[in-house]
């Protein structure tokens, strides 16, 4: 027993130097339950020492879990749920999701209008929140933070491209892109160097000054990806980035994101209609009626 | 901020109707704020001329009229406990008839006797010439806004009520009473209050015997207020005015009338703030989309709500801005135009101006706070959804 305490206190040691406050929760009681058991041990009451053993093992399952999540996924959600009320009533948009993404995996979700791929893509990008069940990120609790935290981890962990680009007409293509690194708290001269980087790597080099009013779909397209990678977050989502470009276009934009996916690492999660664009990722979700689907 | 101030210029007509709205407020503020200006300063002059002594008139005189009294009251109020000095006084109009249209007070004719000079704590300055000495005849120092209504210069000569007087000296501006007065030796006033009475009462007197007021200086320790009192009680037929009566009948008048006209203005700034909040609402509604995708990139509430503040602040400056430059402008127009009758209805304080272009800032921000919260507060989904 003290052996594996001891194995424990290590991992924890190392794990806690990290941000996770749920681990880090998880190895006090561990702690805390491994004195009571020593103490209880000591006065031979055998029906209690079992007792203790039992909680002792729960709470260094639910660490090794804990651990898991961090070292092996980059985004997860626990049995979530989201309940709406129209008119009176209620929609189970989520109904008990669980899925698992792992870091450098280019997931896409489908199914038919209605099933919750949207909702899904809100709760797990933090722009909504859920009726019940979990969000991690980056091994975060996300779903538990208050409020207040959310912007900051919006703004460095996550990355957004729209269907409709949903780019600040009045800026240019660098502005734009500078926008999502003033959010993340970068200074004046580092928010430009990283932007024109991000706009050359999505071959936007020489259409920085441009506005959006001034640029193609695709190319608009391509700016709201340079803003969603310019923070190098753990997730990108894609919420029918395609819809509104041509199919030539929507292939060119595909093989940006497959080509930042393989050169860079950059997750990927893209909701889609179009079999086509599922078919360019590794894998597919399917939802139906706010379930996914086998 | 270039993005706040490109935002400020999407729709360039609403904005530039909003930013005109605030102007003209701050315009009336301005120009209502500067006649305020002017009689505060007025009625501090006369609050601070007034402060040490009591002035002594003919019972029947009010404050624009005065009826003469002969030289002899003063010897009675030599006797009055706490009088220390007794001058005689004499303030009439420079013109005979009073000009229609005056602001503040008229242009004065002044002389008084000199026995008491050494108690007056009120002093004036030259800017050229000398001063009037007891001995002089036909003589005469002008005050700064007399100057240029005559095109004054030493040694000049000038007509008053038809006679003849030498410029000798020129006064420093004041902003207040003595800026319009027209001082000369009490002999030479007393001969212009004389020719004003009526052929019977010069008939028994000379002019010689004439003033129409007098100054008392109190004793020290003596309150000028309670020897205001004394005076009335034991001298008859005369009205005695200190420091609290001036205080009590003009000023609480004019501080009532000042409060009025900044009303006036205040509420004609409310309007432009109604316009903002219009504009600033307007504004929002048409950006809520953005604002949900700034939020789904990381902007915190306080960053949207920082935004819209500033502007609605940059609203209210520019306004403001416009509406001082505007209102200067009038201001200054309007003084010009007047500047030769010698009555300038209008003064400029920098705390006026400051106060008018932080009051439009404040104004502005104010008024965007609440679309500026609603903004910030809105449901990302839901802002997402807006078309």
């Amino acid at each position: 027993m003290a052996e594996i305490v001891l194995k424990l206190e290590k991992v924890t040691k190392t794990y806690i130097m990290g941000q996770n406050r749920s681990a880090g929760k998880a190895y006090n009681a561990i702690r805390k339950y491994h004195k009571k058991y020593e103490s209880i041990c000591a006065k031979n009451d055998e029906k209690l020492e079992k007792k203790m053993g039992k909680t002792l093992e729960r709470a260094q399952t639910a660490f090794a879990k804990e651990k898991y999540e961090l070292a092996y996924k980059t985004i997860t959600g626990k049995n979530l749920k989201k309940n709406l009320k129209d008119k009176g009533v209620v929609v189970h948009a989520l109904n008990g999701v669980d899925l698992e993404i792992k870091k450098g995996e280019m997931i896409a979700i489908m199914g038919p209008s209605g099933s919750g791929k949207s909702t899904l893509l809100n709760a797990l990008g933090l722009i909504d929140d859920v009726s019940s069940g979990k969000v991690y990120i980056d091994g975060i609790l996300a779903s538990k933070l208050k409020a207040g935290k959310l912007p900051e981890i919006r703004a460095k962990k996550l990355g957004f491209v729209f269907q409709s680009y949903n780019l600040i007409p009045t800026l240019s293509a660098l502005e734009n892109v500078m926008l999502a690194l003033r959010y993340s708290g970068a200074g004046r001269g580092e928010r430009r160097k990283k932007a024109e980087e991000a706009l050359k790597l999505v071959g936007l080099g020489d259409r920085m000054k441009h506005t959006p009013n001034e640029l193609s779909g695709g190319q608009r397209q391509r700016v709201a990806i340079a803003r969603s990678l310019v923070n190098e977050p753990a997730v990108i989502f894609g919420d029918e980035l395609t819809g509104e470009l041509d199919t030539k276009t929507s292939t060119e934009i595909m093989n940006l994101l497959i080509a930042l996916n393989k050169k860079k690492g950059q997750t990927f999660i893209i909701v889609t209609h179009n079999p086509e664009v599922a078919k360019m990722c590794q894998r597919t979700i399917r939802m139906r009626d706010g379930k996914i689907v086998k | 901020m270039f993005e706040i101030i490109k935002n400020m210029f999407r729709r360039k007509l609403r904005t530039a109707l909003t930013v005109f709205g605030i102007a003209i407020g701050i315009l009336a503020l301005v120009v209502m704020g500067g006649i305020a200006e002017k009689l505060d300063l007025l009625v501090k002059g006369g609050t601070d001329y007034y402060a040490d002594k009591v002035q002594v008139q003919s019972a029947e005189s009010n404050f624009f009229i005065t009826t003469p009294l002969t030289l002899d009251k003063g010897e009675e109020l030599k006797k009055v406990d706490g009088a220390k000095c007794v001058a005689a006084s004499i303030g009439t109009t420079l013109d005979k008839e009073l000009e229609a249209v005056n602001f503040g007070p008229p242009p004065l004719i002044q002389g008084r006797q000199t026995e008491c000079d050494q108690y007056e704590s009120f002093e004036i300055t030259l800017t050229d010439g000398r001063d009037i000495t007891d001995d002089d005849r036909g003589k005469v120092v002008l005050g700064a806004d007399l100057i240029k209504k005559f095109e004054a210069e030493i040694g000049k000569e000038i007509e008053i009520r038809g006679k003849k007087y030498e410029i000798v000296g020129l006064m420093e501006k004041t902003f207040t009473a003595p800026d319009s007065v027209a001082l000369m030796s009490f002999h030479d006033a007393q001969l212009v209050i004389y020719e004003d009475l009526p052929e019977i009462v010069k008939s028994q007197l000379k002019a010689t015997e004439v003033t129409n007021g007098f100054i008392v200086n109190p004793d020290n320790g003596t309150d000028p207020n309670e020897l205001a009192r004394t005076l009335e009680s034991e001298v008859k037929d005369i009205k005695a005015v200190g420091p609290k009566d001036f205080e009590d009948s003009i000023a609480s008048t004019v501080g009532t009338f000042t409060s009025i006209i900044y009303g006036i203005a205040i509420i004609s700034l409310l309007v432009g703030t109604l316009s903002i909040i219009n504009t600033m609402t307007m504004s929002i509604s048409e950006r809520t989309k953005e604002i949900g995708v700034k939020k789904a990139i990381g902007a915190k509430t306080q960053d949207i709500l920082i935004e819209y503040l500033t502007e609605a602040g940059l609203i209210g400056l520019l306004g403001g801005a416009i509406g001082i430059g505007l209102g200067t402008l009038l201001v200054y127009v309007i003084n010009s135009a007047m500047e030769k009758t010698g009555d300038k209805i209008f003064l400029l304080t920098p705390r006026l101006l400051w106060g008018a272009l932080i009051f439009s800032v404040v104004l502005g921000v104010v008024a965007g706070i609440y679309p500026a919260l609603h903004a910030a507060r809105l449901s990302i989904v839901k802002s997402l959804r807006e078309e």
